[in-house]
């Protein structure tokens, strides 16, 4: 930390080369005692220390929701949402994923949480003005291998899905070229990824939007039950990761979660349960998402033209601006659909 | 009659006075600066110094002179009564168990797991405390400090929104039109201030700033944070370098509270605890932390209820309320389709309890 860059004086700043405080958060960790004895200046001299240190650190005042809600504020809100892809759901999710936070996306396996998520890595790639943010994605495999058949059949029936955009658009974009995948079998890996190569696509723009399958792979088998506090610091050390990542790049970031089993359903402390599963990984990662989805799969079927396929239901568990809602979803060839209220009742038990 | 040495002095300072032979603030009384720089070696600026200090610790410690006059308990009821109004929510529940609305000039955490509306008070109280006084509310602005990212705008705008048409409905007098005119949700946007940090550090910082800007924008009523132990949870290997960073932080809030006659809100998460075999839930950042705000709520669940009970409080008896979130923001279970009136609170001798106007 280069002290002459704050506007100090030069009394001030030989005291703090003196006491060895290399950088701003040395200076706003210690009380204003503490820092009195260690520099050996006057509590004015440390006063004027603590505020230039602050002033270099926040270096803009508060800001009038107004200038957010006028689009005036890019720093701190864009208001941008990435689409799911799908009218209806984008109706639940209010536009879509929020830009700036970690989403989670939990549900038994067959639910179709990897189907919405490979979605996802194609709906970012359209422009804003359809939903997408003009970037690719990443997708971070923990478990099975990624399905690359499947992606390709989602991106050939595009045009399908996506009946709002002009086909002349959907075929001048070359969805496998931005999809970004990466297999990481433990945690160190993982690391490596996040730290590294993760934030060199996020800074050259070629990608905006991080999918993790799963957050729970790694975190449930590499720990013994004992650990639970070590595990609880890795928890912890990630989803900070994600979080800078999400904040200092505007990007979506969805983790997707596995389920356990409720025992004891008078345990309500995340709210009432609509199934009897609840996300993994309990209350230390619950604490670190902002936006909770459920995906579920019901014993129903719903038919289309020759399409067969199990009826889900997204839910949103918690989310800052949207309320405990769901729509019924079936996966068809071309992705994840709602269904609207006319195609519920082709619904067959 | 205080020993030099325990005033906030550089030690430089000190042991040149204590070397000159001042050892206690009466040896140091009816100095001049020049006088005082002369026989103890100091320079101009040093001794000035010095004896402000002095003035300052003698007028507060003896009552004598200066601004810190003793207060009696009674002046202290009716400035409170005039001055710090409470900010009354749209949950007339929440209002009653808080004895009048969320008092201005102390501290107040609100604790609860993920999901349960955390979050979502404090966006509501974020609207409320902007309502106009001739309505019962302070007419205040606000500073929200988030550093989860959770305040989303378009949920900001909903209860903005749901605010004003309340007041709209209850508006019965001219001087009640009047004031409609500027609440509206523009102008409820425009007393809202943001600040988005996203570590601890950023947050200190911030709150060492905070008290500049409070100065410059004295209608501040309420500073929420949300959430402090988001930031504090987090790469923390030194966790009595935690408590006390915690510690100083609570000061600092209690001090802008009652300097600033602000109302500060602050959330916090929950954690598990394991006593004897048994897990329990209690609110995360420990034991100490829990001594620093005057007010705790904590929301919870109750199968599919939500309910707030408050379990610390200096004036109110241990409640619980029911609550919900709807789309207008933060309300009452089970609320009437009336809006009720709330009349604003005029000083007499009778409780505050029987001035409202409640119908439902």
């Amino acid at each position: 930390m280069d002290w002459h860059q704050l506007d100090l004086s030069p009394r001030i700043t030989a005291a703090v080369r003196r006491a060895k405080l290399k950088c701003v958060q040395d200076v706003l960790c210690v009380s204003g005692l503490d820092l009195q004895r260690l520099t050996g200046l006057s509590r004015s001299d440390v006063q004027q220390l603590i505020t230039a240190a602050a002033t270099a650190c926040r270096p803009h005042p508060p800001v009038p929701a107004l200038l957010l809600h006028r689009g005036e504020c890019r720093r701190l809100e864009s208001g941008l949402r990435l689409s799911v892809g799908c009218p209806v759901l984008d109706e639940l999710l209010r536009g879509g994923l929020p830009v700036g936070g970690v989403t989670e996306l939990s549900g038994e396996s067959g639910a179709g949480k990897t189907q919405l998520a490979l979605q996802l890595c194609l709906s970012v790639q359209y422009p804003t003005q359809h939903g997408g943010l003009n970037s690719g994605a990443v997708y971070i495999c923990t478990e099975d291998v990624f399905p690359s058949s499947r992606l390709q059949q989602l991106i050939s029936d595009q045009s399908c899905l996506r009946s709002d955009v002009p086909p002349t658009l959907i075929s001048r974009l070359q969805f496998s070229d931005h999809v970004y995948i990466e297999h990481t079998a433990d945690l160190e890996s993982l690391q490596v990824c996040l730290s590294r190569r993760v934030p060199l696509l996020l800074a050259r723009g070629a990608v905006r939007l991080l999918v993790v399958d799963s957050v729970a792979a790694l975190f449930r088998c590499e720990f013994q039950a004992s650990d639970w506090l070590e595990r609880t610091k890795q928890l912890l050390s990630f989803s900070s990761t994600l979080h800078h990542l999400s904040q200092e790049f505007n990007t979506p970031v969805l983790c997707i979660n596995q389920v356990t089993d409720v025992f004891n359903s008078s345990d309500d402390t995340l709210g009432p349960l609509s199934s009897n599963v609840s996300p993994a990984l309990g209350l230390a990662w619950a604490n670190q998402v902002m936006v909770r989805l459920m995906m579920r799969r019901l014993q129903e079927t719903v038919a289309r033209g020759n399409q067969r396929s199990a009826l889900r239901r997204l839910e949103v568990v918690f989310a800052p601006h949207l309320a405990r809602d769901g729509r019924d979803a079936a996966v068809w060839r071309e992705g994840v659909r709602g269904l609207t209220g006319s195609e519920c009742t082709d619904v067959q038990h | 009659m205080r020993p030099v040495s325990s005033l906030s002095l550089s030690p430089s300072v000190k042991v040149r006075l204590v070397s000159a032979g001042f050892r206690f603030t009466s040896d140091l009384r009816g100095l001049k600066p020049l006088q005082l720089s002369k026989e103890a070696s100091l320079s101009q600026p040093e001794a000035l110094e010095v004896l402000q200090t002095v003035r300052r610790v003698v007028g507060g410690d003896e009552g004598g002179g200066g601004a810190s006059a003793s207060l009696t308990a009674l002046e202290l009821l009716q400035k409170e009564e005039e001055e710090l109004r409470s900010i009354v929510t749209f949950s007339s529940q929440l209002d009653a168990a808080l004895g009048g609305g969320l008092p201005v000039g102390k501290t107040i955490e609100i604790c609860g797991a993920p999901g349960v509306g955390k979050t979502q008070l404090c966006l509501q109280l974020a609207v409320d405390v902007q309502v106009p006084s001739c309505f019962g509310g302070v007419g205040g602005q606000m500073v929200y400090i988030d550093t989860e990212g959770s305040f989303l705008l378009q949920r900001v705008v909903d209860i903005a929104t749901a605010g004003v048409r309340h007041c709209s409905l209850l508006a019965e007098d001219d001087e009640q039109r009047v004031a409609m005119e500027t609440f509206t949700v523009e102008t409820i946007l425009s007393n809202m201030f943001l600040v988005r940090c996203h570590d601890y550090v950023e947050l200190l910082a911030e709150l060492h700033l905070l008290p500049g800007f409070l100065s410059a924008h004295p209608r501040v009523r309420l500073l929420v944070i949300d959430s402090v132990a988001f930031v504090f949870r987090r790469l923390f290997d030194d966790l009595s370098q935690r408590t006390r960073l915690l510690n100083d932080l609570a000061q600092q809030l209690i001090a802008m509270a009652t300097r600033h006659k602000m109302a500060v809100v602050i959330t916090n998460q929950m954690t598990t605890r394991l006593r004897g075999g048994q897990s329990q839930l209690v609110p995360a950042l420990g034991e100490s932390w829990g001594h620093a705000p005057a007010i705790r709520l904590l929301l919870h669940w109750v199968g599919p209820q939500r309910m707030a009970a408050i379990f610390k409080s200096p004036a109110h008896m241990d409640s619980t309320i029911q609550y919900q979130i709807t789309s207008e923001g933060f309300r009452d279970a089970n609320q009437c389709e009336q809006p009720q009136s709330k009349r604003p609170r005029r000083h007499t001798n009778q409780p505050a309890a029987s001035q409202r106007v409640t119908s439902c």
